[in-house]
């Protein structure tokens, strides 16, 4: 098994002088500043000789006091060895400019044009780089930056310029400062996002054909997300793909928050899956902290993860299968049924049903409660049987079989190159689970099989989310049995004030790889979050699953990806 | 009361025109009334049954806890909303679109033998137009509601409407062919095509008796009622409300209630085709021995809607070409086998 410091040596032996600063944290995690001149050859390295093969994201930092900016690569790989390697590119903050891996990478577009346009960090060799979440008009405000003003100097300052509109609106444009065009920080030039009518202009060739909108205002979505789809026919020619819509700027506010003010902010990333999104977070910050989670916690936390997996699971398969059914469908119905259940044995632990904000530094809020172990033993049993039943039900429904298989195929070497992962890469039959890969918390001591499946299809995803409930129904029995007593927070005391350091922590989300890169400059807030989310990583695979397909087809790949449009736009 | 029958009886010999006419318009006006009626309590059990099998309550405010008076409240918030022409639609088709869904249904109602009564050993039925042909007609007259479809989705002027009613009428052509066969089918057995002389024919149940027919005349029948797994001209998921996406208030109730009067109507005629009708074992009981072919109709009829919601709460929606795949490569092929086995049939027991 390839480790950290075999992989560094590798790169050091290979390119002489491109790492600068490194640091082996362990076995598995690599930290590497690299020359930006050889960043693409080092990247070529380590997927063709250290199977690298699954480009992860990136992320920008501003380091406003060093005077740089920093584009931090997230490299791993998919089961070859355990070694995620962070590499760290530096560019100056005056016109700051890195090279694009969208030439080596399919999936580097979208992380690098996020990091553009919060940042402003250009990407030579970037196609199109215009904004993702975004509005036009907030290009060259760069938000992301640390000497960004915030909300009442961008409206009511002087440098917003007030333009009303013939509705009797006003809107607000902020013109860059000729400091900052000279400076190159901002574009005077700034690319648009292609309207309505200008793509309908330049994409329709016949009179057969008309571009019908899937989205933001349609029955389809399951958040707001913009799906523009050219039909000729009943046939999808072309699908067109916009996210941004339910932007929070999370990760912004994370650093306007104090630490454990950011587990709030978490659960509101996903609320159907906060608890890994929390796990995430704190573990990430244990990790620097450099705490020992008491044994019980560890215990409680898988118990709540593997819980809320199984709820997001019986949710996502079940407004998927609206979609294809219709809403009458009964199975629908049962699965939200069964659902309660589970949010009633997770609402009985943490007090609430959906954001739970339950996971702390060094532990978790609070203990089981009497008889959980109990009421666990009764309601486990039941959902085994309902799940095994559903798997039946679909496993002779002729119907589902036609609407469902081949549909959306992935083969196992593309489902890797896009970078999906959770039970979409896990369908294409590719075993890459971060509850093995990178494992966290007592997953090791614990047995469970990683599901796979074989086609890659609408089918196979169905059926990876449906015997995944029954692994995680394993786990938790497996964890009630083990469950030590004990306390369930760290004896030491966690300092208001976390030291400078920086920790990238993976966690298994039920849609797939999630993983935080948490920067602590050694202040009472994180300097910088960077979120990972794993819709955001399957989402870009949508639009070419999309092409080539039916109408009916195309809402069942969307709705396959179980779609979380707040986790991808935060 | 004897005086005013001679009354009657002398009008009739006088006036013989102006007689059919004022009894055709009580009879449309007794028709229409019964169709609706049953349309609305079809409604009602859609919504209830579903909810039922969905393990939900359904309605339950209006009209006390089975929400009886729902249906009604909805038809007053309907015909009180703004009426809203959209800018754009061709408007001379989209408004006649909804009268002609319900023009149609009411064509099809006027064939319908709805029941019989038994008075004296003899089974009286009650149709308003009791024609020779009347299963090709209402057949016939059932496909009229794919051209007001048609009509409301290409009059719309919108994309998801336009791909309904293409949807509508590919899925219309597709399986109207064998539904017309296989009510040939019957035809031939029953060496008749009026429906009341079919249902008096039908010793054994023509289910029984071509059972391939039943299959493939249900399956097409919910086809034509555009009901999942064949709702593909109105797949909320896929293209909103299809061909009456930009239909609101009456006009939109308009159509919505001829796809439940056709519901009704083509439930109606199955029972008839296949299911021998009113025929059923007489109540010994005074009174109820008149009515008892109707009850013996509504019961059938009430297990011909069970079923087809109960599809809807159980199946998943195909895809277009799926559908027409299965028309024309399944259903056209085995609706003429069914055909060749009625006539070998038929010509033997004749």
């Amino acid at each position: 098994m390839t480790t950290a410091s075999e992989v560094l040596s590798s790169i050091q032996s290979a390119f002489p002088g491109a790492v600068s600063d490194a640091r082996v944290e362990s076995d598995r995690r690599l930290w590497a500043t690299i020359d930006s001149n050889k960043i693409l050859d080092v990247c070529k390295h380590l997927t063709g000789k250290l199977n690298f093969d699954h480009y992860s994201g990136s992320a920008g930092v501003d380091w406003i006091a060093r005077n740089e900016m920093e584009v931090v690569q997230i490299m791993a790989s998919h089961g070859a060895h355990q070694v995620v390697a962070m590499l760290k590119v530096k560019t100056p903050r005056t016109n700051p400019s890195v090279k694009s891996l969208t030439g080596l990478y399919w999936n580097a577009s979208w992380y690098e044009r996020e990091i553009w346009e919060m940042l402003g960090i250009n990407f030579e060799g970037h196609p199109e780089l215009y904004p993702l979440l975004l509005s036009d008009p907030l290009v060259g405000v760069w938000p992301w930056r640390k000497d960004f003003k915030g909300y009442p100097d961008y409206t009511t300052g002087e440098r917003a310029v007030a333009i009303p509109t013939p509705d009797g609106y006003t809107e607000y444009s902020f013109p860059p400062t000729p400091a900052e065009i000279e400076a190159g920080t901002v574009p005077t030039e700034r690319p648009k996002y292609p309207s309505f009518l200008e793509r309908e202009t330049r994409e329709i060739k016949s009179d057969s054909e008309m571009i019908m909108h899937l989205g933001p205002q349609h029955a389809m979505v399951p958040g707001p997300f913009l799906l523009d789809v050219l039909v000729e026919g009943e046939r999808v020619k072309k699908a067109f793909l916009d996210i941004g819509y339910i932007h929070k700027g999370i990760e912004k506010i994370m650093e306007n928050r104090t630490w454990l003010q950011d587990i709030v902010y978490t659960d509101r990333m996903c609320y159907v899956a906060s608890l890994s999104n929390n796990e995430c977070y704190c573990g990430a910050v244990e990790k620097i902290l450099g705490l020992e989670v008491p044994l019980r916690a560890q215990y409680i936390r898988v118990i709540l993860e593997e819980l809320s997996r199984i709820q997001s699971h019986l949710i996502g398969t079940g407004e998927f299968l609206t979609l294809i059914a219709g809403v009458g469908f009964a199975p629908w119905q049962y699965m939200i049924m069964d659902r309660e259940r589970i949010i009633s044995l997770i609402e009985s632990v943490t007090g609430a049903r959906l954001t739970h904000t339950f996971v702390r530094f060094g532990g978790v809020r609070n203990d089981l409660p009497e008889g959980f172990a109990e009421q666990c033993k009764k309601d486990l049993p039941f959902m085994r049987s309902r799940i095994e039943e559903f798997i039946e039900l679909f496993a002779q429904d002729p119907i589902y079989h036609a609407r469902m298989e081949n549909v959306g195929s992935i083969s196992p070497e593309t489902g890797k190159r896009m970078g999906c992962s959770g039970p979409v890469l896990r369908a294409t039959g590719v075993a890459y689970d971060m509850r093995k890969e990178d494992p966290i918390l007592v997953y090791p001591e614990l047995d469970f099989k990683v599901i796979t499946g074989t086609r890659g299809d609408s089918a196979d995803r169905i059926d990876v989310r449906m015997r995944e409930i029954l692994e995680s129904i394993h786990i938790i029995e497996q964890c009630l049995d083990k469950i030590p007593s004990g306390p369930i927070k760290t004896e030491a005391k966690i300092p208001k004030k976390v030291p400078a350091g920086e920790a990238y922590y993976r966690v298994e989300d039920p849609r797939g790889e999630m993983g935080m890169y948490v920067i602590s400059d050694g202040g009472d807030k994180p300097y910088r979050v960077k979120v990972r989310g794993p819709f955001y990583a399957t989402f870009q695979t949508l639009t070419p699953l999309l092409e080539g397909t039916y109408i009916a087809d195309a809402v069942a790949i969307a709705g396959s990806m179980d779609g979380c449009p707040s986790e991808s736009d935060r | 009361m004897d005086g005013l029958i001679e009354i009657i009886t002398a009008f009739a010999a006088q006036e013989p025109g102006i007689f059919a006419l004022i009894i055709g318009i009580i009879g449309a006006l007794v028709l229409s009334a019964v169709v609706n009626v049953g349309a609305m309590a079809v409604i009602w059990a859609d919504r209830k049954v579903m909810s039922d099998f969905c393990n939900r309550f359904g309605p339950n405010r209006v009209g006390g806890r089975w929400g009886i008076l729902q249906l009604g409240a909805d038809a007053i918030k309907l015909f009180t909303k703004e009426d809203v022409i959209p800018a754009g639609v061709d408007k001379g088709v989209y408004v006649w679109a909804p009268i002609v869904a319900s023009a149609g249904t009411m064509l099809v109602a006027a064939a319908i033998p709805f029941g019989a009564l038994h008075i004296g050993g003899k089974d009286y039925p009650l149709v308003v137009a009791n024609m020779d042909i009347s299963a090709f007609y209402v057949e016939a007259a059932l496909s009229i509601m794919s051209i007001a479809v048609f009509m409301a989705g290409y009059s719309s002027n919108n994309k998801y409407s336009i791909l309904g009613a293409f949807r509508g009428m590919a899925r219309m052509i597709a399986y109207e062919v064998p539904m017309g066969v296989c009510v040939i089918s019957v035809a031939v057995m029953a060496h008749s095509l009026n429906l009341v002389e079919i249902v008096q024919s039908q010793t054994v149940w023509y289910a029984f008796a071509q059972p391939l027919g039943f299959i493939i005349f249900l399956i097409a029948l919910v086809t034509d009622l555009g009901r999942i797994p064949f709702d593909q001209s109105e797949a909320e998921e896929e293209i909103i409300c299809g061909y009456n996406t930009e239909y609101s208030g009456i006009r939109w109730g308009l159509l919505y209630f001829q796809e439940y009067n056709n519901f009704l109507l083509g439930s109606i005629l199955i029972s008839l085709l296949f299911l021998g009708g009113w025929h059923g074992p007489i109540i010994p009981i005074p009174i109820l021995d008149i009515i008892s072919p109707m009850i013996w109709l509504i019961m059938k009829v009430v297990i011909v809607i069970w079923f087809i919601i109960l599809i809807r709460a159980a199946l998943f929606r195909l895809r277009i070409d799926q559908v027409t795949d299965l028309g024309w490569k399944w259903m056209l092929p085995l609706s003429l086998v069914n055909l060749g086995w009625a006539v070998i049939i038929g010509s033997y027991f004749a």
